[in-house]
């Protein structure tokens, strides 16, 4: 709802603060403008004005015109600047002392925003102007066309001010998280926390405004980096002039409700990877495992362009159609079932062994060369290593609730300390999901909004064609049918795919770089614009939609959760557990009646792998008894055998030049 | 061969001040040429006076008023032209804030021609004008460069009793510390030549007022002095004033009257004692330079600026347009807007 917040009368009956003037210089055109306005104007970069065509006098009104002030001038009658020293005498404290003060000129350039009557479209009338009123504002961004109606769609994005006045500003949800248009890029320097900010700002606008009629709504964010998206569900500390933007926009300030936050563990397979480990907070954070299914599906991840080949390509493919999850006969007389890491590894082995037994050494089994096995073997090995915590060698995974996804829910998932492939592999594997989930309707919301940061790292505007990239391509440019929609920030706009951020309908930037604007894809912006944007202020925002012609600067109160750096101070992180204590933290976790020292009696002794596995079995189960479910899946106390002798096996032949 | 300066140099070097480019507007005024002639006041001869110990008056606010004049021939009558002409005069006031504010303004279109040697038709069609018409004396009516001469005569009458009828209106209203300074004399009213706190600057030196050592005396004053306070005397109409010169700039270089103004108050013993702090408050006042006017060394900035505002305000038809001008083919005249 449009409303005033201190304009005592319309703007057509307010006094007029300009004048619009054309030269044959700088003559009107219907897209831009020049107008003066006294020296001492509320008129500054990004003000939005509205000039009147007077009418006919019959009773017909004139042409109205609002535009968004982009450049301005100031300038003397003084002809050259050397009769300003002559004047002077040569010296600069005259010049200020003269007796009479130079008549200047307060120049103003602005872009014209809307005309009505649209047609036919003219040059702007050399008319009045004035100062927008809420009611212009909405006028001029088109937000009438989505504001009202039966359905509205209008989404809060901040508070437009200048001049005193101070009006909402809205983006319409069709065009923000489809089916119009989709997807929304920030830009902006690190360190003002201002990206993301911004991002749960509008999230928790999203979620208090996303219209009933189109559905349920999600989000999905990937903590990239330290603590920053670790506490979305506490308050943080607002200001009076925060929660007084917050009601003027009809923002609920309030923390989000529904947050699901995901962790890999450490390399230790008990204790999480994340900052969120606080004892107050870690029991919400649940462990984000993969096994080898959920790898193998993205193992184009983990491949390289070096790697990529129809071979490896075929073997893999001939893996997770012929032998995962099945029983296998490897054709030297062991059958295998492969679930984990550690059955794949025995397979290979056996193989290996197989082919090193067989007469003269052959190097090829089942049409696929032996040094694409080890190409494969070495990629999905290496994975399981560097990304230990979140994969796991053995034992099942665990996952975000595919299919269970519920509104108005922010599902966190932390990876700022896994590995860059890990990473790489976390988002992959995710986002494909939640498209695939989403193609057949059956995610449990309507639509995603997939929060990135870094962007510049997933799909960088150079470098090569990575699975991750072609993924962000393809959401960015077939999302917004599916309701996959990319929320991606990054620090230099101009660093990452021009297909990605080009598909981007909103655009956000906050405080720009100067050598980031003096890049090609900021020639758009007047001079004084970017100026504007090499200094704004943090909670101040430059928006571009596709309603707006022109982009529009607007105030965001700063967002009700607790940002990272408060969080890790109120809630420090808790110090690494010894594996008993964490094992047994974690069956205290589902199980109350629990007591950790019968856990680590339980565990005395026992091989930790074993441990993992049977915690992460209870894990999944959730029985009721978790303590007896997790001894019965730990097993008998068996003796330790004595390792067997290896039999030895003859050299391979052929494949001496094979690099694995 | 002869170097073509070394004539230049040699009676430089004899001792006369060189000097360059003689603008335009110092040849002055053509309507007043001849010796009139004037009686020092403060010595029994014009002597000159440095500035250097001079305080400058403490004004309080001041009020600056000129007056324009714009016109052109739009028709002719048989031979005899009909000029419409715009004159307008302003005062804006300068404040605590030294910026300039228009306090008062009058404005007014007139025709001027010669109506009995204009065709009936036209001369009717003229007279039932929503316009003032002004005739320009029957002795200019004949060639057409007397009749432009004269009907300019008539156009700065009317830009004249504006600025005076203007100028009598402020001074009633006028602060108790507040002084009007007029761009020209103060003479051609009586209201305004017995004020107390009225000023006329002159830039405009046809007038001869000396002969001879107080002749070059004036002439010559050096930068940052004055001559002493005369009273010149008395022609036609004028009334009693008393004046004096000031220089704003050093000539030399330039040419005798650059930089040069005759100043005009109250003929009154109290002016002797205010010649030297008017004198160098009108020297304060040369930032800023009122360019690009080429003026500019006599053109106080804030008349400069009532000038600028005046002329913005204008009828755009009546400023000059650097329009062809090739014949009109099958046009009786040029159409002109109302």
């Amino acid at each position: 709802m449009i409303e005033r917040r201190d304009a005592p009368h319309p703007s057509h009956l307010a006094p007029p603060i300009g004048r619009v003037v054309a030269t044959e210089q700088k003559p009107a055109t219907p897209h831009q403008f020049h107008f003066w306005t006294a020296n001492q104007t509320t008129i500054g970069i990004g003000a939005i004005v509205r000039v009147e065509e007077p009418g006919s006098g019959n009773g017909e009104t004139g042409k109205v015109v609002w535009g968004v002030v982009t450049d301005g001038f100031a300038y003397s009658d003084l002809a050259t600047p050397l009769h300003d020293v002559v004047g002077a005498e040569g010296d600069p404290a005259k010049a200020a002392e003269s007796p009479t003060v130079r008549q200047e000129i307060r120049l103003w350039t602005a872009a014209v925003l809307r005309q009505t009557p649209e047609e036919p479209l003219q040059p702007v009338p050399l008319g009045q102007v004035h100062v927008a009123s809420d009611v212009d504002v909405a006028q001029a961004l088109r937000m009438d066309a989505y504001l009202g109606g039966a359905e509205p769609t209008a989404i809060p994005v901040g508070l437009y001010t200048s001049g005193g006045l101070e009006a909402p500003v809205y983006v319409d949800a069709d065009f923000l998280l489809g089916p119009e248009a989709a997807h929304l890029n920030i830009s902006g320097v690190s360190g003002l926390a201002t990206k993301t900010s911004a991002v749960e700002f509008l999230l928790t606008s999203i979620f208090q405004h996303f219209p009933p009629h189109k559905g349920r709504v999600g989000a999905v964010c990937f903590n990239v980096k330290g603590p920053d998206l670790c506490f979305l569900d506490r308050p943080g500390t607002l200001q009076d002039e925060d929660r007084r933007r917050y009601e003027r926009l009809g923002v609920e300030p309030e923390p989000f409700r529904r947050v699901r936050y995901y962790a890999p563990f450490k390399a230790d397979g008990v204790n999480l990877n994340t900052l969120r480990t606080h004892p107050d907070l870690v029991g919400d954070v649940e462990p984000l495992v993969w096994g080898l299914r959920e790898v193998l599906d993205y193992a184009e991840v983990l491949l390289n362009r070096d790697d990529i080949d129809a071979k490896a390509d075929a073997f893999i493919d001939f893996l997770a159609d012929r032998v995962v999850d099945k029983e296998f006969e490897d054709g030297f007389g062991g059958v295998h079932r492969v679930v984990t890491f550690a059955d794949l590894e025995r397979l290979f082995r056996s193989i290996f062994d197989g082919l090193e037994l067989a007469s003269r050494g052959g190097d090829s089994w089942r049409t696929h060369h032996i040094a694409t096995m080890r190409k494969v073997r070495n990629r999905l090995a290496n994975i399981s290593t560097r990304c230990k915590g979140l994969v796991t060698d053995d034992g099942p995974s665990n996952d975000l609730p595919w299919g269970r996804f519920d509104d108005r829910t922010v599902y966190v998932v932390d990876v700022a300390n896994v590995d860059p492939l890990g990473q790489d592999l976390v988002f992959a594997r995710v986002v494909s999901q939640l498209r695939e989930r989403l193609e057949r309707r059956d995610l449990g919301v309507d639509a995603v909004v997939v929060f990135v940061d870094e962007l510049n790292k997933y799909a960088p505007a150079d470098g090569p064609e990575t699975y991750v990239k072609k993924m962000l391509l393809d959401i960015s440019e077939r999302g917004r049918y599916l309701g996959l929609v990319l929320f991606g920030a990054e620090q230099f706009r101009s660093q990452v795919h021009r297909r990605v951020v080009g598909n981007a309908g909103t655009v956000v930037f906050g405080r720009m770089d100067a050598d980031e604007l003096a890049t090609p894809g900021y020639q758009v912006l007047s001079p004084a614009t970017k100026i504007k944007l090499a200094t704004l202020p943090i909670g101040e925002l430059m928006v571009r939609h596709p309603h707006f012609t022109q982009p529009i600067f607007v105030r965001f109160p700063r967002p009700a959760v607790l940002r990272g750096r408060d969080g890790v101070e109120r809630y420090p992180p808790a110090a690494d557990l010894p594996f008993e204590d964490a094992v047994a933290r974690q069956l205290v976790k589902l199980d109350r009646r629990v007591r950790p020292n019968q856990v680590k009696d339980l565990i005395a002794d026992r091989r930790e792998e074993d441990v993992r596995r049977a915690l992460a079995h209870t894990r999944q189960t959730r029985p009721q008894d978790a303590l007896a479910h997790f001894k019965k899946q730990l097993g008998g106390r068996v003796a330790a055998a004595p390792a067997a002798a290896r039999e030895s096996v003859a050299p391979l032949n052929q494949i001496s030049d094979e690099p694995y | 061969m002869t170097v073509s300066g070394s004539w230049v140099d040699a009676v430089v070097a004899a001792g006369a001040v060189p000097a360059s480019h003689v603008p335009e507007a110092s040849l002055g005024r053509n309507d007043v040429e001849e010796f009139t002639g004037a009686d020092p006041v403060e010595a029994g001869e014009l002597r000159v006076h440095p500035l250097d110990d001079a305080r400058p008056l403490a004004l309080g606010a001041v009020s600056f008023l000129d007056g324009i004049e714009q016109w052109r021939v739009v028709g002719y009558g048989g031979i005899t032209p009909i000029v419409r002409a715009h004159a307008a005069a302003a005062i804006r006031r300068r404040g605590p804030d030294r910026r300039l504010r228009t306090v008062a303004e009058a404005a007014e279109e007139v025709a001027i021609t010669r109506l009995d040697r204009l065709p009936a038709g036209v001369r009717r069609a003229l007279e039932a004008a929503d316009v003032r018409v002004l005739d320009f004396p029957a002795e200019d009516a004949g060639q057409p460069a007397r009749a432009l001469a004269a009907a300019r005569l008539e156009v700065q009458k009317a830009r004249a009793a504006l600025e005076r009828r203007l100028a009598e209106q402020r001074l009633r209203a006028l602060a108790a510390d507040e002084w009007l300074v007029v761009d020209g004399v103060l003479s051609d009213s009586a209201a305004l030549s017995e004020h107390p706190r009225a000023l006329g600057v002159v830039k405009s030196h046809g007038a001869q007022y000396f002969e001879g050592a107080e002749l070059e005396r004036a002439l010559t004053l050096p930068d940052a002095h004055r001559t002493g306070v005369f009273r010149p005397k008395v022609r036609g109409a004028g009334r009693d004033i008393y004046s004096w010169y000031v220089r704003l700039w050093p000539w030399e270089g330039n040419d005798l009257l650059y930089g040069l103004l005759r100043l005009e108050a109250r003929a009154h013993p109290d002016t002797l004692g205010l010649a030297a702090p008017i004198a160098a408050w009108i020297r304060a006042q040369r930032a800023p330079i009122a360019t690009p006017d080429r003026r500019w060394d006599r053109l106080l900035y804030p008349i400069h600026d009532v000038e600028t505002y005046l002329r913005a305000r204008a009828p755009s038809d009546l400023t000059s347009q650097p329009a062809s001008r090739i014949p009109h083919p099958g046009s009786r005249l040029p159409r002109a807007a109302s």
